[in-house]
């Protein structure tokens, strides 16, 4: 068969110290194959923060800034506009964040720079927990999951936090999820969001975590497409706030997805059907609004 | 060009002047003059530069983090809260040994909201790897601005440029604003000895081990240990172009003076009228104005201190647990150094509270009339206990 | 990384901060692993059940890639037959294809019979090489398809071949016996004539005796016989005489006999020489029953041609056996036994028949038909004179001599097939190989050593050294497929003919698929076992330690941490992971 017809050149190296079967690290590469050298990246703390190479080593071929936890949307704001004033229209800055540092603490500057309409890409890579600091839960963990700090029958209860739609209500230019699952399609999200230049984009790719998720490092692909063929996490585009296309449409039932994972191992059928509910009216409400823009010109 | 300029107007002109480039900033009282002054500049184009409203104080200091890492000139200025709520990012901004420069307005910590003249915002932030300058007046803060851009592109430090609340910034007074082809002389462009740069990639803030983590941080101190002499250097060259000069201390009739009385900010200028008027008493009395707090100029403190018979030290700050922190420094600074004076803390001003021409005179007569010190500080102009 | 500045008072300013300067490529994470992937081709269910051991992943990976001569050579190397093959072999290849798993089996058949039409019309051209000429003749007895795969594969090691056949033509079975309707004579000639190309001689109408076999021990340096079974069983019933030979009849009609057929006709047999006989009444207008012994479903014919035979208004009566045939006037009349089931014979996995105990019944027809199997034409060949020396292969036999002296086809072969009959040419091709360059001794390890998977069939790939000796025996499941690679798709359907058509004429019933359908269709194979370049291990490879030299790909084990993605991503089972150390 026909395999993936992707970019060859990759930006990132080997030898790092991602943990074997790290979907982050996965991402980072196809990013940056869609990315190109004229790219700056932005790593607040998170897994990349350390994946990015301890004194003296760096894991990428293109520059990068590390920063404070809460700040990659600010610096990545500044980082911007100093590369204007400097003339370089050509380089690409890319925030590079973890779900904290997207979801929860760094939400209020990533708000800040998408109402202002920032000029750069800020991709999150979401393994659903604060997971460099040992797996706590963030507000990106999904309903269902045990973590450090919802161990045992305290669970997460609460829904995961959705950031694309949040961002959506900003009228964000382009917002959209990807997959280490779907490397064409995410790598052509990344390359559309390269060419738009001048407001914010935003990409919140799926990004397995084996460790993490207590799952066996060689299922981290195919766990990350049960997620879309589930409509746990679909693959869609969201245009200036209203335009919405979906990619793909999964049909397998949710029990598929999280049953094989350890941090859901204590879920029970009931709960099952309560989550294949919630995934169900959810992903009927995102295809509501794929029809709503017709009404909106 | 001599004008009546408010103290947030003498940062704003000197920050134009300085050609900065990428600005951002969340207002606070009393900060807000310079900001808008600031915008007004961008969006009317006299000045070439981005000014980024950012959505919190924290996010400031990211944005000029990110930019001066691109290696361009960068501003910020807050307050108080706003300075609190940057500090990670003070550290941050430091360690990353970029030449960022500060207009920090000096107004009192909430709870109770205080929007008014104290400095233990800036003080409290002593350890952050933050060059820092008070200043007495507007003059003096546009001059310090100028000389801040100097001294941090340097030293690859940042200069944390200080004035009271109120008192300072939103004061009027006659300042003499430089021509730019002046200023150029003075302040060549930014030329950065850390810029990312796609054609050359590197990575910064990596991840640093024990095994070298010590070292990074102890060529911070090498810097800031080489700050005093590059200060003096700079204010040469200043004086050469301006006339102007101020030092990281200024002796105000300390030469055969009995107690020394250490004053910061604008009481510095209220004690030169107290000084004037003790000294037509015939009281040997002298001050030392203090402009450097970091780094402390500590051979400058043992010098023009370690003789006199006593020390009044005029504090409007504290550190709860301990004492007023300028003689906290001072202290520190004497104690290794052989038969040094008794040092008088005195606590006065704080939360805007006004430190005239008789507290300080209270405070000289006090310290005159006691052997030692009462106290390890001395609360002064306190109402209702 | 850019030198500090000099300050203006000449010192340098310290200036180390966490400022990367080396890449990480230093850090051979390797040392991480405890497993390892490594590339592990194995065997394809469907190249395992192929008699001719054919090596389908492959053809139809390059067929699929659009290197259509790359797939035609990689038939030609195991099978010279494929347009042949796609029309008349049962594709056992389909009843065990892995993507019956997921929808329907790839049409193997279907997609054989279209590289070998390509290749008829001219526009594909074989490229397999011959070897050096190695001064050995052997002698072939029967051009038929053991007959000429043999002298197919001796020419191409380098052997020189005399063929000699008792016909006008070569061909055998697939001229004389198989009807033109499943197998036009055009596309046999093409394919003999392709093999032909190699330099064998084939003598025709020189049958031959025994005398001329022992003859030919000492002027040839090895003796294949395989010369099928020219005559027709006898069932050794009253009025016998009056039934005529249906392989006689299937020969005139392929010699042009356009004699009309009678209205009404009784086939009498269950194998498909039976039914071609009926199938090919049928269309010289004759309403035709075939009788049979046994269930409908114990019958040797192909199931395919069976369910066709009915559908063209062949009438079957099953469990019925003649016991005397006789003549009223212009009818004939068969004395029929009824018979019945009692057990099984486990031996042959079909039901054992008795007569039920009832009456007997009677048919009347206007012709009668005999085929009920058929066995060597010569006496000295049946049965095959065997000591406790005799080497008995799975598809052919070696006597006990010096020339090596063999016997293959439908002589040795359990299963009575044209694919199977390539097996057996191919099979004595190596054993002679063999014989000469290693001992008798060495054949039955060597042949061992080339067999595909866990099955019978041979690959002369493996033989002659080629890729494919690497592959392991191992055979892919439907559980080793990751089937997030192949979506749900139909079986692509060839045009052929309805029924009204099928009946009236002797031309081909199904047509050949259209290049857009052949492609879609063998896109659907899942390549089993076998490295097809979809990249799928470098693409999702987190440490990027997949590297691509020269088209092959590597692991980079200084880099490799064992996440074994690799393996789960790769549709088709071409990797594994092995404990390190």
């Amino acid at each position: 068969m026909a395999g993936y017809n992707i970019p060859d050149t990759d930006y990132m190296v080997s030898g790092h110290v991602g943990c074997p079967g790290c979907g982050a690290t996965i991402a980072m590469k196809f990013a940056l194959k869609a990315m190109g050298e004229k790219t700056m990246v932005v790593i607040p703390a998170c897994c990349w923060g350390v994946i990015a190479g301890p004194y003296p080593q760096s894991s990428l071929k293109v520059p990068i800034l590390q920063t404070a936890f809460a700040t990659a949307g600010a610096t990545a704001s500044g980082l911007r506009a100093a590369l204007d004033m400097k003339g370089d229209s050509e380089t690409t800055v890319m925030a590079w964040a973890g779900d904290g540092g997207t979801f929860d603490i760094g939400i209020q500057a990533l708000s800040g720079a998408v109402e202002r309409n920032e000029d750069f890409i800020y991709v999150c890579y979401d393994n659903e927990a604060y997971m460099n600091t040992g797996v706590q839960r963030s507000s990106a963990t999904p309903f269902g999951s045990r973590t450090t700090t919802t161990p045992g029958k305290g669970w997460k209860k609460n829904r995961k936090k959705n950031m694309v739609e949040i961002l959506a209500a900003h009228r964000i230019p382009y917002a959209a999820t990807a997959s280490i699952a779907y490397p064409e399609d995410m790598i052509r999200k990344f390359d559309k969001a390269r060419r738009m230049k001048g407001g914010t984009r935003f990409i919140h790719v799926f990004a397995t975590c084996p460790t993490g998720w207590r799952i066996p490092s060689e299922m981290s692909v195919k766990i990350a497409r049960l997620a879309v063929q589930s409509n746990v996490f679909p693959l869609y585009e969201v245009e200036n706030g209203v335009k919405y296309t979906i990619n793909v449409e999964g049909s397998r039932p949710v029990a598929d997805y999280f049953k094989i994972q350890g941090r859901f191992k204590h879920l029970t059928d009931e709960d099952f059907e309560k989550i294949q509910n919630m995934v169900d009216k959810d992903w009927e409400l995102l295809l509501r609004k794929t029809s709503y823009f017709d009404r909106l010109t | 060009m001599k004008e009546v300029l408010e103290g947030s107007h003498a940062v704003s002109q000197a920050v134009r002047l300085a050609k900065v480039q990428v600005m951002s900033a969340y207002p606070i009282t009393p900060q807000t003059h310079i900001v808008e002054a600031l915008s007004e500049y961008c969006a009317d184009g006299t000045m070439d530069a981005r000014f980024i409203c950012v959505e919190s104080e924290h996010s400031a200091m990211a944005a000029v983090i990110g930019a001066s890492s691109a290696g361009i000139r960068t501003f910020t200025a807050t307050s108080s809260q706003g300075l609190a709520l940057m500090h990670e990012l003070l550290h941050w901004a430091s360690a990353g040994r970029l030449p960022i420069v500060m207009a920090e307005v000096n107004r009192a910590l909430a709870p109770g909201w205080n929007i008014w003249m104290d400095q233990t915002d800036s003080l409290a932030q002593r350890d952050t790897g933050w060059i820092q300058l008070y200043c007495e007046d507007g003059q003096e803060v546009l001059d310090t601005v100028l000389q801040a851009y100097r001294l941090a592109e340097t030293v690859n430090l940042p200069v944390m440029v200080v004035l009271d609340a109120f008192f300072l910034s939103h004061t009027f007074e006659p300042v003499d604003i430089p021509g730019q082809d002046l200023v150029d002389r003075f302040l060549p462009p930014f030329s950065p000895k850390i810029a990312l740069d796609t054609s050359d990639p590197f990575a910064i803030g990596q991840m640093a081990p024990p095994n070298v983590y010590m070292e990074m941080r102890r060529d911070v101190q090498k810097a800031m240990e080489q700050v005093l002499d590059i200060f003096s250097g700079v204010e040469q060259e200043f004086l050469n172009i301006f006339g102007r000069t101020y030092g990281p201390v200024e002796r105000f009739y300390c030469d055969d003076a009995r107690i020394i009385m250490v004053v910061t900010g604008t009481a510095a200028g209220t004690c030169r009228q107290v000084i004037s008027d003790l000294r037509s008493k015939g009281e040997k009395v002298g001050m030392l104005k203090l402009k450097m707090f970091r780094p402390f100029p500590v051979n400058l403190i043992r010098e023009d201190l370690g003789r006199v018979q006593k020390i009044a030290v005029v504090d409007r700050n504290f550190s709860f647990g301990a004492s007023g922190i300028f003689a906290q420094e001072i202290r520190a600074a004497l104690c290794n150094h052989p038969g040094h004076p008794p040092v008088f803390g005195y606590i006065a001003g704080l939360g805007g509270r006004d430190v005239t021409v008789d507290t300080l005179a209270e405070i000289y007569w006090k310290t005159k009339e006691s052997d030692a010190p009462e106290d390890e500080s001395v609360w002064v102009g306190l109402v209702n206990c | 990384m850019k030198m500090a500045q000099e300050p203006e008072n000449g010192k340098k300013i310290p200036l180390f901060i966490s400022r990367s300067h080396i890449l990480t490529d230093v850090n051979k994470t390797g040392s991480w692993r405890f497993v390892r992937p490594i590339y592990r081709e194995k065997t394809a269910p469907c190249s395992t059940a192929c008699p001719a051991g054919q090596d389908i992943p492959r053809i139809e990976m390059f067929f699929n890639q659009n290197q259509f001569e790359d797939a035609l050579n990689t038939i030609l190397f195991e099978n010279p037959f494929p347009s042949v093959c796609g029309r008349v072999c049962f594709h056992p290849c389909e009843r065990v294809c892995n993507r019956a798993g997921l929808d329907e089996p790839v049409a193997v058949h279907d997609l054989e019979r279209f590289i070998g039409d390509a290749a008829a019309r001219g526009e594909l051209k074989p490229g397999l090489k011959k070897l050096p000429a190695k001064g050995k003749t052997v002698c072939i007895i029967g051009a038929g398809p053991a007959g000429m795969a043999a002298g197919y594969f001796l020419s191409r090691m380098g052997y020189s071949c005399d063929i000699y056949e008792a016909r006008s033509e070569p061909g055998g079975i697939l001229r004389w016996g198989i009807p033109r309707y499943r197998l036009p004579e055009t596309v046999l000639t093409f394919e003999i004539d392709r093999i032909k190309q190699y330099g064998l001689k084939i003598s025709c109408n020189t049958p031959v005796t025994h005398d001329f076999v022992e003859d030919a021990k000492n002027r040839y340096q090895a003796v294949f016989i395989a010369c099928g079974h020219g005559r027709s069983l006898k069932m050794n019933i009253p009025g016998e005489h009056m039934a005529d030979d249906g392989l006689d009849y299937l020969n005139r009609l392929r010699k042009g006999d356009t004699a009309p057929s009678t209205t009404t006709a009784a086939v009498i047999g269950g194998g498909n020489t039976a039914i071609d006989v009926a199938r090919s009444l049928v269309r010289q207008g004759t309403k035709t029953t075939l009788i049979y012994r046994r269930q409908k479903q114990d019958m040797p014919a192909f199931k395919e041609e069976v369910e066709m035979a009915v559908e063209e208004g062949v009438t079957i009566m099953e469990l019925f056996s003649p016991v005397k045939i006789e003549k009223h006037d212009e009818e004939f009349v068969i004395s029929l036994q009824k018979m019945k089931t009692a057990g099984m014979e486990t031996d042959r996995g079909r039901s054992r028949v008795i007569p039920d105990g009832g009456p007997g019944h009677q048919f009347r027809t206007l012709k009668i038909f005999t085929a009920i199997g058929a066995e060597p034409a010569d006496p000295w060949l049946s049965p095959l004179q065997k000591t406790d020396a005799t080497l008995d292969l799975s598809h052919c036999t070696l006597a006990d001599s010096d020339p090596p002296l063999l016997y293959g086809g439908d002589l040795t072969n359990a299963i009575q097939s044209v694919p199977d009959a390539v097996a057996s040419g191919k099979q004595a091709a190596m054993a002679i190989d063999i014989f000469f360059k290693q001992g008798r001794h060495a054949i039955t390890d060597r042949l061992n050593s080339c067999r595909v998977g866990n099955g019978p069939a041979l690959s002369m790939a493996r033989y002659m050294g080629e890729k494919q000796r690497n592959r392991h025996e191992d055979v892919v499941s439907f559980e080793h497929i990751n089937l997030d690679y192949f979506p749900r798709e139909s079986r692509a359907e060839t045009k052929t003919l309805s029924l009204d058509d099928r009946v009236r004429s002797f031309d081909e019933i199904k047509t050949t698929l259209t290049i857009d359908r052949a492609l879609k269709e063998s896109r659907r194979c899942f390549n089993c076992g076998i490295c097809n370049a979809c990249d799928n291990c470098r693409i999702f490879c987190p440490e990027i330690a997949v590297t691509l030299h020269a088209g092959e790909r590597q692991i980079d084990l200084d880099y490799c941490k064992g996440c074994g993605i690799c393996v789960v991503e790769c549709p088709r089972s071409a990797m594994e992971l092995q404990e390190e150390g």
